[in-house]
């Protein structure tokens, strides 16, 4: 770990507002002009500043709802924050049940693309290709459409690409959480595997062995709000009795 | 300065090759799914050159030289043009995968479908160019003239993507932007000099080859691929000039909506 920022938050803050029945057409728009939509704001993620170093893994806690998965998306870049900025160094990638892959391409088509996507050369790209089928054990279907695939072949494409290309900031959603049993114990390996060293990684989990194995620093969320950010032993500790 | 930013934007990141990659993707995506391949690129300006050939020429006697030539040239810039902004309004909805687990800029998306789009503009250009030159009989050959067609191409290029940005943006918040756009189309297909003689264009519509960007490239092209003559300046200026406000217009859209794509769509 060093002390260049990955990450800089401040003051970031997220809330959604949800409409009844949405004005999305002209139409709509033009005869609802004085009767404006039922309105609910829900702050998913209220004002919070963080700071994440390179090389950092980072614990994300927290029960459902909380807002975990909002500021990931945030930090990440995806969804633009209301409130404060955010400084993102390097290329992010979002992890949940799969990255970004579009359907209509073939498995060869997405490497290209999500590699290119991190921010990869193709020549880069050229050399870890057959890493990446292999490990995602697609070899005979490369140049098929993803959308004929399984959905256990795409995850496992889709790991297999963040696995072996990565952005320089991965999120992790939740990860350990899909797939078979061989799957995941091919997570864990690659966790293992000392994949997870030199790499800015944020890790959401509700597993809580997982976090404590992995993180030094945990952040810990309750309703939208960041309750704590630092050692992940008291994040846990602060987690469990939460929800005891 | 500048040049820095443009020098790093090259040679130090991937961005040029992952354009080009996109762009190449979406391109077979297009051409490659069905049985033709890329001829339809070919068969469809085409067939409407043929259409319009058989209705104007045929049936209402226009007496423009070299007829077939004058309405190819028309017709493939402006279906790069109808191409490039209908075929892009949902373009943040089809596009998702791209942006919605990292933070790639999606100003290079819009480009690089753009792009692709433009594989397919010049594989007509080059068509146009062998028919004009070898099949039509009233042809000046070739000319240095004809290399302002690559700024015309550029000035319609941004232009496009101008409007892109605008409808694609807007469609967050209105999805019926498609369809007041396809009524938009057809009203300024009309209105742009694609099949009528430029001399009745100008007669009833006085000074709107100023007003339609579109029908100002389309003048122009002829001027400098079928008359051999540099383009009209002034027009071409004025050209140039809607683009860039657009462009403005459309990049401030893609900050403000734009942004918000990932949660709104």
């Amino acid at each position: 770990m060093n002390n260049e920022i990955a990450i800089q938050a401040k003051d970031i803050s997220k809330t959604f507002h949800v409409t009844e029945d949405s004005h999305n057409t002209v139409k709509h728009r033009l005869f609802n002009l004085f009767n404006p939509p039922r309105k609910k704001d829900v702050q998913a993620v209220k004002r919070l500043s963080m700071e994440i170093y390179k090389g950092e893994c980072i614990g994300l806690l927290g029960s459902n709802g909380s807002g975990k998965s909002t500021l990931v998306k945030v930090l990440a870049g995806v969804y633009p924050t209301d409130t404060g900025y955010i400084n993102i160094t390097g290329t992010t990638m979002l992890m949940n049940l799969g990255v970004g892959m579009s359907h209509e391409l073939t498995a060869r088509e997405n490497i290209y693309v999500s590699g290119s996507v991190l921010g990869l050369k193709i020549k880069e790209i050229d050399a870890l290709f057959d890493q990446i089928v292999d490990f995602a054990e697609l070899r005979e279907f490369i140049d098929t459409k993803i959308k004929f695939f399984s959905s256990g072949m795409v995850a496992r494409l889709g790991f297999s690409i963040a696995v072996n290309a990565g952005a320089d900031i991965m999120f992790l959603d939740e990860i350990f959480a899909v797939g078979d049993m061989k799957f995941q114990e091919k997570a864990v390996k690659v966790f293992e595997s000392s994949w997870i060293e030199g790499r800015t990684v944020i890790l959401v989990s509700h597993s809580m062995e997982t976090i404590q194995q992995y993180c030094k620093r945990s952040a810990y969320m309750r309703k939208g709000e960041l309750v704590y950010f630092g050692d992940t032993k008291t994040a846990i500790d602060m987690y469990l009795a939460d929800n005891n | 300065m500048l040049l820095r930013i443009v020098n790093d934007w090259f040679l130090r990141s991937n961005k040029h090759e992952r354009l080009w990659l996109l762009a190449k993707i979406e391109f077979k995506l297009r051409y490659y799914e069905n049985k033709l391949g890329l001829l339809w690129a070919l068969i469809k300006p085409l067939m409407d050159v043929a259409i319009y050939y058989i209705v104007f020429k045929t049936i209402l006697q226009t007496d423009v030289p070299a007829f077939a030539s004058y309405i190819f040239i028309g017709l493939i810039l402006w279906n790069f043009f109808v191409e490039s902004t209908t075929g892009t309004i949902q373009i943040l909805n089809t596009k998702k995968y791209l942006y919605e687990y990292s933070n790639m800029n999606k100003l290079e998306i819009y480009t690089s479908t753009l792009l692709s789009n433009s594989i397919g503009f010049f594989f007509n250009l080059a068509m146009f160019v062998l028919f004009y030159n070898f099949f039509e009989s009233v042809s000046i050959g070739l000319n240095w003239n004809n290399l302002w067609i690559l700024l015309l191409f550029l000035n319609l290029f941004l232009l496009s993507l101008a409007l892109s940005l605008i409808l694609s943006c807007l469609y967050i918040i209105a999805k019926d932007i498609t369809q007041v756009w396809q009524v938009f189309t057809s009203l300024l297909f009309f209105l742009s000099p694609i099949f009528y003689k430029l001399s009745v264009f100008k007669g009833a519509l006085p000074s709107f080859d100023y007003a339609n960007p579109i029908a100002g490239i389309i003048i122009n092209a002829r001027r400098v691929m079928m008359e051999g003559l540099p383009p009209d300046f002034s027009l071409l200026g004025w050209d140039f000039a809607y683009a860039i406000i657009l462009l403005v217009i459309g990049l401030g859209l893609l900050n403000r909506l734009g942004s918000k794509a990932a949660e709104k769509l």
